[in-house]
């Protein structure tokens, strides 16, 4: 074993972590499971970000490390490549899944079976990172994706059940779609590995490229719709929002970010597929603003974050697709792509604090509803929280959210909104963030203490609070300020990843700049006005309408045909 | 209302099938490439005469460890989802053909015929399976199809009566499942990090030894596949008690 | 030559509009699985163009056909059938617990539900 393999560790830690898992479960006893629980999470995920820091000399300069499987030839084997890329996607996988997994030791769901699937998709993610194969990647992205169903359906109850059916039938069927894409591919090409395929598409007639081009598309558009920008959103919500808490942190923090950067090395394929990048940004832009206008309409808490996901993901499309645009060799590419790798860090971070206080918040309280419930605190502590943390790690989140310093939400948005200054971008996504500001402003008044008259404090029945929830709302609130304290020096090392030396920019990005701070006290005031507008007569008719809208099944697949068409049409005409 | 869906499903129907059509309507000959490589290679490099084997444990080891993968995940979620595995006490699942003896009176379809029958023919099948599984990198067939045959097989022995056996014990089944999967990991780690070009090495001098991974691979991805589905369908016929 | 390619098509959009215009979740699932068998027939067809032997080598045999669809689609159907497994045990629970199969009787039922 040497080096040239090493890379391969973070497939292999987990899946050897989940073995012992089920092999635990099978032969000992429950109290031997638990243990080997915690084991094989040290080991699968724990061990791979260690040597994930050990492999970081191996990728500056934009470097790589690439190796054919079982060492056959590269015509028939698969190819697998580590780059800087796959780096930050393990990194991310790994480090989010740790505090996910502990809340669920008491909250959620707590047999071995979850251990086990949550490793495997830590083992899955860093096969996707690293694939240089067609047919590889739909295999991986079919695991994943299983993964996700699975455990969006372990919560036991029906609702949960049937958003899991309506994502696994509409992302299944659109996987087909990707076998159709790479089955052309193979007849055009005659092979399945990226390099192989790029090289010979240059060299084909007139007509064959548009037919490439079409095989393409079919396999851009069923990725993209893992992840759920605007019209092929339909499943996120009540995927997200039904799921168990520490389910909805991982989806909503890692399986839709990964797809995205799968699809830098998809756009590679082809020079042609460039011209649809900006076209991406203003979708990806306006995905931003709508998915802001419905959150502020939910009345369901979990409801308004998956919303505010949907719109988040927005703003890192833009910042992806206009990497794409200028192109990742470029400097001003690759700083936007850093800029979109940071914002999905960060936003891993905070909508995982979000998601698991809020969940923490409504179990307690027994209703999801920000209209109803007020006076979280007092209920809380009917549950034996004895000092307020869970509200404490909401407004970390919130404020992140808002893009507040020192909090990591400010850096992110900020170096995310810096490149795109000059165009229609900036005015939407600043009036995103506006919407942001008022919506959270919405969800925190379940803080608010309640009207009614309780009982005293100190004749509250005390239960133990379970310390796995603090833990990880700890974890997470520590990471989010740490990220936003060292934005600097996490962007430099970025930056030494993805830009090679002589393209360095010369001028450090500044944070705290005079126009950055006035801009964040606009929009908090353009928050707070919003807010006040929302909550009054005519503004809430606006959004009852809005929250009234229903989508059904059919729906989504017109949106996938529609999708299909618009992008195809702009590339070929 | 009508008119509406109607409407919708017509316009997606039309722009897939503008979409789909020129991929499978394309008159390009298919590629030779690979059929050439493979016609002259595929036996030296990985010792099995059957080229489909070759490939999906030999070349593409990655894409046969994910298919096992998908196939666990799936297991579990199905096992979860019908049986509510995070309570200790499974949920009495009623139906006609349950495993449990004190039910029989009221098993319709568990009728004398099935059970001498199936437990007469269990055994055979389950040889057939193994010799499918073993045979994988000669003729066709291979881990998978034989997994597929033998997890039938157990299902026969479970349904029939005259046969006493440990095979259709879910504690059993389950162990063997674990102990295949941990051992499908172990090997594919060995031929991922360890070898590098140990085939190439070996196969000049006896094809029976650098096929001896394939056929190791083959055993266990067809123990894992054939027990997996096997405790599915005991467990769903309510037959975790039975024998 | 091309009718049989015409054929797959004719099954591939059967089995799609089965899927987006049944009421019935099984026949959804009927849909799916559909969509996956005519994916797998083009696959194996258009690959068997190239030669007439099965792909088992021995001494005397020439002219095979090509070997990596067969391998790939072994894949692919395993995901198939896992897929269909998963939905079914799903579509066993929501008939379970909401009393029917038809889906939008089910969404009304689960409308009130948080």
């Amino acid at each position: 074993m040497n080096i040239d393999n090493f890379f391969l560790a973070p497939i292999f830690l987990p899946l050897l972590a989940a073995s012992i898992v089920l092999m635990s479960k099978s032969f000992f006893p429950v109290k031997l499971r638990r243990f080997c629980e915690y084991i094989g999470i040290l080991i699968g995920l724990l061990l791979p970000i260690l040597i994930v820091f050990l492999l970081y000399p191996y990728v500056i300069n934009n470097g790589s490390l690439s190796i054919v499987i079982g060492s056959y030839t590269p015509k028939i084997g698969i190819i697998y490549k580590f780059d800087s890329l796959s780096l930050v996607m393990i990194l991310l996988t790994n480090l989010l899944s740790i505090p996910a997994w502990i809340y669920s030791r008491k909250v959620g769901p707590a047999h071995s079976y979850f251990t086990a699937l949550v490793l495997i998709q830590s083992a899955t993610i860093a096969a996707i990172s690293m694939t240089s194969d067609i047919f590889n990647l739909f295999v991986c992205l079919e695991v994943m994706g299983l993964v996700a169903y699975v455990l969006i359906a372990s919560k036991q109850e029906r609702s949960a059940v049937f958003a899991a059916f309506n994502y696994m039938m509409y992302s299944s069927s659109s996987m087909v779609f990707f076998l159709l894409g790479s089955f052309g591919l193979y007849r055009l090409t005659g092979s399945l590995a990226y390099q192989e395929i790029t090289k010979t598409l240059m060299t084909l007639s007139a007509k064959e490229q548009n037919l490439a081009l079409v095989c393409l598309l079919l396999l851009i558009v069923p990725i993209l719709l893992r992840v759920a920008i605007m019209p092929l959103s339909g499943w996120l919500i009540n995927a997200h929002s039904k799921a168990p808490h520490a389910v909805s942190a991982l989806l909503s923090g890692i399986l839709i970010k990964i797809p995205l950067f799968v699809l830098v090395r998809v756009f590679s394929l082809s020079p042609v597929l460039q011209n649809l990048t900006l076209l991406l940004s203003y979708i990806g832009a306006a995905t931003a603003l709508i998915g802001v206008l419905f959150a502020l309409a939910q009345s369901d808490a979990k409801k308004l974050l998956a919303y505010h996901s949907i719109s988040q993901i927005g703003y890192i499309v833009t910042a992806w697709a206009l990497a794409l645009h200028h192109g990742i060799d470029t400097t001003i590419g690759a700083l936007l792509l850093i800029a979109a790798l940071f914002h999905s860090f960060s936003h891993a971070i905070f909508k995982g604090l979000l998601f698991l206080s809020i969940g923490t918040a409504t179990d307690a309280a027994g209703s999801r509803d920000v209209y109803k419930i007020r006076g979280v605190n007092y209920m809380l502590r009917q549950k034996g929280e004895k000092f307020p943390l869970t509200m404490i790690c909401f407004l970390i989140g919130a404020l992140s959210i808002m893009a507040i310093p020192p909090f990591n939400g400010f850096f992110s948005k900020t170096l995310l909104t810096y490149y795109v200054k000059t165009s229609i971008h900036y005015t939407i996504l600043s009036i995103a963030g506006i919407g942001t500001i008022a919506s959270f402003i919405k969800l925190s008044r379940i803080f608010l203490p309640s009207k009614e008259i309780k009982k005293p404090i100190k004749e509250l029945p005390t239960s133990k609070f379970p310390f796995s929830i603090h833990l990880s709302l700890i974890i997470l609130a520590l990471l989010s300020l740490l990220t936003g304290i060292f934005a600097q020096e996490l962007f430099g090392l970025l930056e030494n990843m993805f830009i090679s030396t002589n393209q360095r920019p010369i001028k450090a990005t500044i944070f705290f700049s005079k126009s950055n701070l006035l801009k964040t006290l606009y929009t908090v005031l353009g928050g707070i006005l919003l807010f006040i507008i929302a909550t009054n007569k005519p503004g809430s008719k606006i959004l009852h309408k809005l929250k009234s809208l229903k989508t059904d099944f059919t729906d989504q697949y017109l949106a996938f045909a529609i999708t299909i068409a618009f992008l195809s049409s702009f590339l070929l005409i | 209302m009508k008119k509406t869906s109607f409407f919708k499903i017509f316009l997606t129907t039309f722009i897939i099938s503008l979409a789909v059509l020129p991929i499978i309507l394309s008159n390009k000959s298919w590629p030779t490439l690979a059929r050439d490589y493979l016609f002259n290679q595929a036996f030296n490099e990985t010792g099995a005469s059957n080229t489909v084997s070759s490939i999906y444990l030999g070349y593409r080891l990655m894409d046969t460890l994910g298919e096992t993968l998908v196939l666990l995940v799936a297991i579990t979620g199905t096992m979860s989802i019908l049986l509510n595995l995070h309570k200790q006490t499974l949920e009495s699942v009623e139906t006609e053909s349950s495993l449990s003896p004190e039910k029989r009176p009221q098993n319709a379809l568990r009728t004398n015929l099935v059970e001498v029958v199936a437990s007469k023919l269990g055994p055979i099948i389950l040889l057939f399976g193994l010799y499918v599984m073993l045979y994988g990198h000669i003729s066709p067939g291979g881990g998978f199809q034989g997994g597929v045959i033998v997890a039938s097989a157990i299902v026969f022995l479970a349904l029939g009566t005259e046969v006493k056996t440990k095979l259709t014990n879910s504690v059993v089944l389950s162990r063997i499942e674990a102990f295949s999967f941990i051992s499908l990991i172990l090997v594919t780690t060995y031929v991922v990090f360890f070898t590098d070009g140990f085939f190439s090495s070996i196969a000049t001098d006896s094809p029976f030894v650098s096929a001896s991974i394939i056929i190791l691979l083959n055993i266990i991805i067809g123990l894992k596949v054939g027990t997996s589905l096997a405790v599915m369908i005991i467990a769903m016929m309510g037959g975790q008690h039975a024998h | 030559m091309l009718i049989e390619r015409v054929l797959i098509f004719l099954i591939f959009i059967t089995g799609f509009i089965g899927l987006i215009s049944m009421k019935n979740i099984i026949k959804k699932i009927i849909g799916l699985n559909l969509l996956n068998s005519a994916v797998v027939l083009l696959f194996i067809l258009e690959a068997s163009r190239i030669g007439d032997k099965a792909p088992i080598l021995n001494d005397k045999i020439q002219n095979i056909v090509d070997p990596i669809p067969q391998a790939l689609m072994l894949t692919a159907i395993v995901i198939g059938v896992c897929v269909t497994a998963l939905s079914l045990a799903m579509s066993v629970r929501l008939y379970k617990t909401t009393g029917s199969l038809d889906i939008t009787i089910i969404k009304e039922r689960l409308e009130n539900e948080y």
